[in-house]
């Protein structure tokens, strides 16, 4: 990684067969035709179908290739972490392919490596930045050998997928302990049970979190690991951050929050806009400024940041490089519509609910509501954790709700329990007549507030790029 | 298998106002009394924000004595959601103009669970399933003395299989629990998880109830105590025979989490009248309450169960099964 290079390809791997380059071929027209169709950016269904052809497609592309491939998984944060991780590695010169349409299941990391390989299979020289769901970490590590391996926090969700939480620690755990020595882990000490991983590993070891005087959060039901997960006693907490991490200690064993290699040491959050704070690294105090609003966000920062100190990369264009990210699709991402505004935001568990909606309040928001969940295989099919979700917080504020999504009708049912009003709400399953019906009745001097679950917020940004209000999800 | 039918509300002892509950766009703001702004104090643990009183609080309801909740382990047992079922009891008493004093009860805490009209256990992750049983040792005397009483217990999935007589895990290590229910449970070497529907008959009046099932372990009754419900769609207490959960007296234990009570307001109604009736020496009716959106609810999960049926719904659940090894 010190010489960096410029040249675009790398000669092919040894491995490649004829039913590779036909799996290339078919993945590729797959996704061709898909968004030819204006059915999305094809950025499953090119991995399915070229898996389809030759199921060892994703290894042979990337394992022989001799460059760096780095890992990104956790419950929350993954997409925005990988988005600063490229950023900041562009920044110091190096090439960079990453998926930025959080398609990451095995299917969706697939699709990476084909849509950026070309028909002879050789893929851009450079670092592939890839976000894994944890819950496919186990069956995509072994075919990505990462250099280095990014947990950002472990947060139950979709249970129904993954079974409890400390199997995923568990599946994740397996992932780090196989890591060759020289490839680095970077683990958030902040997340209890995410500090413990390989914590007796031998090779390269970057611990992030965030050092403040003040808590900025305090534990509620949406989190998970208030145990300590070595002895089980209770944790005792000297400052809580964001839901369950934050700054511990186990009384009973006397495990506690490890000591940090990459700091946030001050932070400002400022409206929907903007996070400013101080990150020091073992080199050097960075302040930085973030064009996207969250505490989250600090944390994402200090966790890209942690990972090219794990690379040995530079940092001299730090503060520049994050000055540039805005957020990702669906991230409290705004788009202007014929003259009304709309503000994205994606939220999948509790605790992502609760932050957009902290976020959110900072600004008397959300009004008006546009709120969507749908059972689909990236989703899940159990909808319980909506209950878990702080939405006696926002129910006070909420004018009108058009509820939407295949799973409406859980989503209602919590809201009318949550204190909001029947009245105050339409259910209007499908996604199109969802978006006509909240627009329809917005008041001049409203913004539409949109929350929604993956799938049909991608339906919805379809739906809005159709009208000519923004450009495809893939691109942001 | 049985026929699909679709859910009544309770029969009405009288007709109520419909609420316009989720009616039209245009639906007008009512300028009759409207709901005040709930507390916004962030919940802490599984105690929800308390909500206002429902808008159409009947004035001819009698004075009602608070009831009296206790919430066993809110910040121990808190996954999938089962706080759902804290709050449909309490909101739908609310809005029948019954004040509601819910009480955490947390590891280390032994109230005389007589004192209460209704106690709550929910479910948990194995681990966290481990820390509450050592503690619930402590607790079982005052509980099994309310339940001598007739306090009303509703248990979920680790709350059911804590009210058995013991849970065997995979490794053979025994979990004792507090005998109330004649059955015992042992790791099983799959996860159940799915929609699930079954029949459950109380008082002689017959509903299905639909819920989300996730466990692995395995019960089996005992002769002590009869089935909570008859498996319709999913795999129930052990995906053979048929049985799902389990009742005696006022003490009902199911495997569904969904939230089971917000989805099911047949059941959670059933509940709240058994709880009261009990608290209040005489026999309790509730009125009726415009249940639109519970049962859009109750009627997609049940569709979700029927067509699901011997299926599992997760994506590659078996791998990721096995216990976190801990302590």
């Amino acid at each position: 990684m010190s010489s960096p290079t410029r040249r675009r390809q790398t000669g092919a791997a040894k491995s490649l067969t004829f039913r590779t380059f036909l799996a290339l071929a078919a993945g590729k027209t797959a996704a061709r035709a898909t968004q030819l169709a204006g059915r999305g950016g094809g950025t499953a269904i090119t991995g399915m179908v070229a898996r389809r052809v030759d199921p060892k497609i994703l290894e042979k592309l990337v394992l022989d290739r001799g460059e760096p491939v780095v890992a990104i998984t956790g419950s929350n944060g993954k997409t925005t972490t990988a988005r600063f991780t490229a950023a900041l590695l562009r920044g110091e010169g190096v090439i960079v392919s990453h998926n930025s349409a959080g398609a990451n299941l095995v299917q969706g990391v697939t699709s990476l490596a084909v849509s950026y390989a070309d028909l002879r299979g050789r893929l851009p020289k450079g670092v592939l930045v890839v976000e894994i769901d944890e819950g496919a970490l186990p069956r995509v590590a072994p075919e990505l050998a990462p250099r280095a391996l990014l947990v950002t926090d472990l947060f139950r969700d979709q249970l129904d997928r993954f079974g409890e939480i400390y199997a995923v620690a568990d599946a994740i755990e397996s992932v780090a302990d196989a890591l060759p020595p020289d490839a680095a882990l970077i683990v958030n000490a902040d997340d209890p049970m995410v500090a413990t991983l390989a914590s007796e590993r031998e090779g390269i070891r970057v611990t992030f979190g965030l050092e403040l005087d003040r808590s900025t959060d305090e534990i509620t039901r949406a989190a998970d690991t208030i145990r300590c997960p070595r002895c089980r006693a209770d944790l005792t907490y000297r400052h809580v951050y964001l839901s369950h991490m934050g700054d511990y200690k186990c009384a009973g064993c006397g495990f506690e929050r490890p000591r940090l290699d990459v700091a946030v040491t001050s932070l400002e959050v400022v409206g929907l806009d903007r996070t400013r704070c101080e990150i020091r690294t073992p080199s050097a105090s960075l302040a930085i400024e973030i064009p996207q609003s969250g505490v989250h966000i600090a944390y994402d920062a200090a966790a890209a940041i942690a990972i090219l100190v794990g690379l040995d990369v530079p940092l001299e264009h730090a503060v520049e490089s994050l000055a540039s990210v805005g957020p990702a699709f669906g991230r409290l991402e705004k788009i202007e519509a014929d003259g009304r505004s709309i503000v994205l935001a994606f939220a999948k568990n509790p605790t992502s609910y609760n932050t957009t909606l902290r976020a959110l309040a900072t600004e008397g928001e959300p009004r008006q509501l546009l709120i969507a969940a749908s059972n689909t295989l990236v989703d899940g099919e159990d909808f319980g954790w909506l209950w878990d979700v702080d939405f006696e917080s926002m129910a006070p504020k909420v004018e009108r709700a058009v509820v939407s999504g295949t799973r409406a009708d859980e989503l209602a049912n919590r809201l009318k329990y949550a204190g909001l009003s029947p009245r105050k709400m339409i259910v209007v399953e499908d996604r199109c007549d969802a978006l006509e019906a909240a627009l329809h009745g917005l008041p001049a001097e409203r913004r539409l507030v949109v929350l929604s679950g993956y799938t049909p917020l991608i339906e919805l940004r379809n739906e809005m790029r159709h009208r000519g209000w923004t450009g495809r999800y893939w691109d942001v | 298998m049985s026929k699909r039918k679709p859910p009544e509300p309770p029969e009405p002892p009288e007709p109520t106002a419909p609420e316009s509950a989720a009616a039209t766009a245009t639906a007008p703001e009512p300028t009759a009394p409207t709901a005040t702004a709930p507390e916004l104090a962030a919940p802490k643990a599984a105690a929800p924000a308390r909500v206002p009183a429902h808008p159409r609080r009947r004035p001819e309801e009698h004075d009602h004595r608070p009831l009296r909740i206790a919430h066993l382990y809110p910040s121990l047992l808190n996954v999938a959601g089962d706080g759902g079922n804290l709050m449909a009891i309490q909101r739908r008493a609310e809005w029948r103009g019954i004040p509601v004093e819910v009480t955490a009860v947390e590891k280390g805490e032994t109230p005389k669970f007589r004192k209460f009209d209704v106690v709550l256990f929910h479910g948990g992750q194995d681990v966290e399933m481990a820390v509450a049983a050592e503690d619930f040792a402590k607790k079982a005397p005052s509980l099994r003395e309310a339940v001598d009483e007739g306090v009303l217990i509703f248990a979920v999935c680790a709350g059911l299989q804590l009210l058995g007589h013991r849970y065997i895990s995979n490794a053979g290590e025994e979990m004792l629990g507090a005998g109330i229910l004649d059955l015992e449970t042992r790791g099983g070497p799959q996860r159940f998880m799915q929609h699930a529907a079954c029949k459950v008959t109380i008082d002689g009046s017959t509903e299905t109830v639909v819920g989300f099932e996730n466990h692995s372990g395995l019960t089996e009754l005992g002769p002590g105590c009869e089935a909570f419900g008859i498996v319709v769609a999913g795999a129930g207490n052990n995906g053979k025979d048929g049985l799902e959960g389990a009742r005696s007296g006022n003490v009902f234990a199911t495997y569904l989490h969904g939230p089971v009570l917000p989805k099911n307001p047949w059941l959670t109604d059933r509940l709240i009248e058994i709880a009261v009736s009990r608290a209040e020496g005489a026999p309790f009716t509730l009125a009726p309450l415009d249940d639109e959106l519970e049962c859009r609810a109750h009627d997609v999960a049940l569709a979700k169960a029927m067509a699901n049926r011997g299926r599992r719904t997760a994506l590659e659940p078996a791998k990721l099964v096995r216990g976190r090894k801990t302590g």
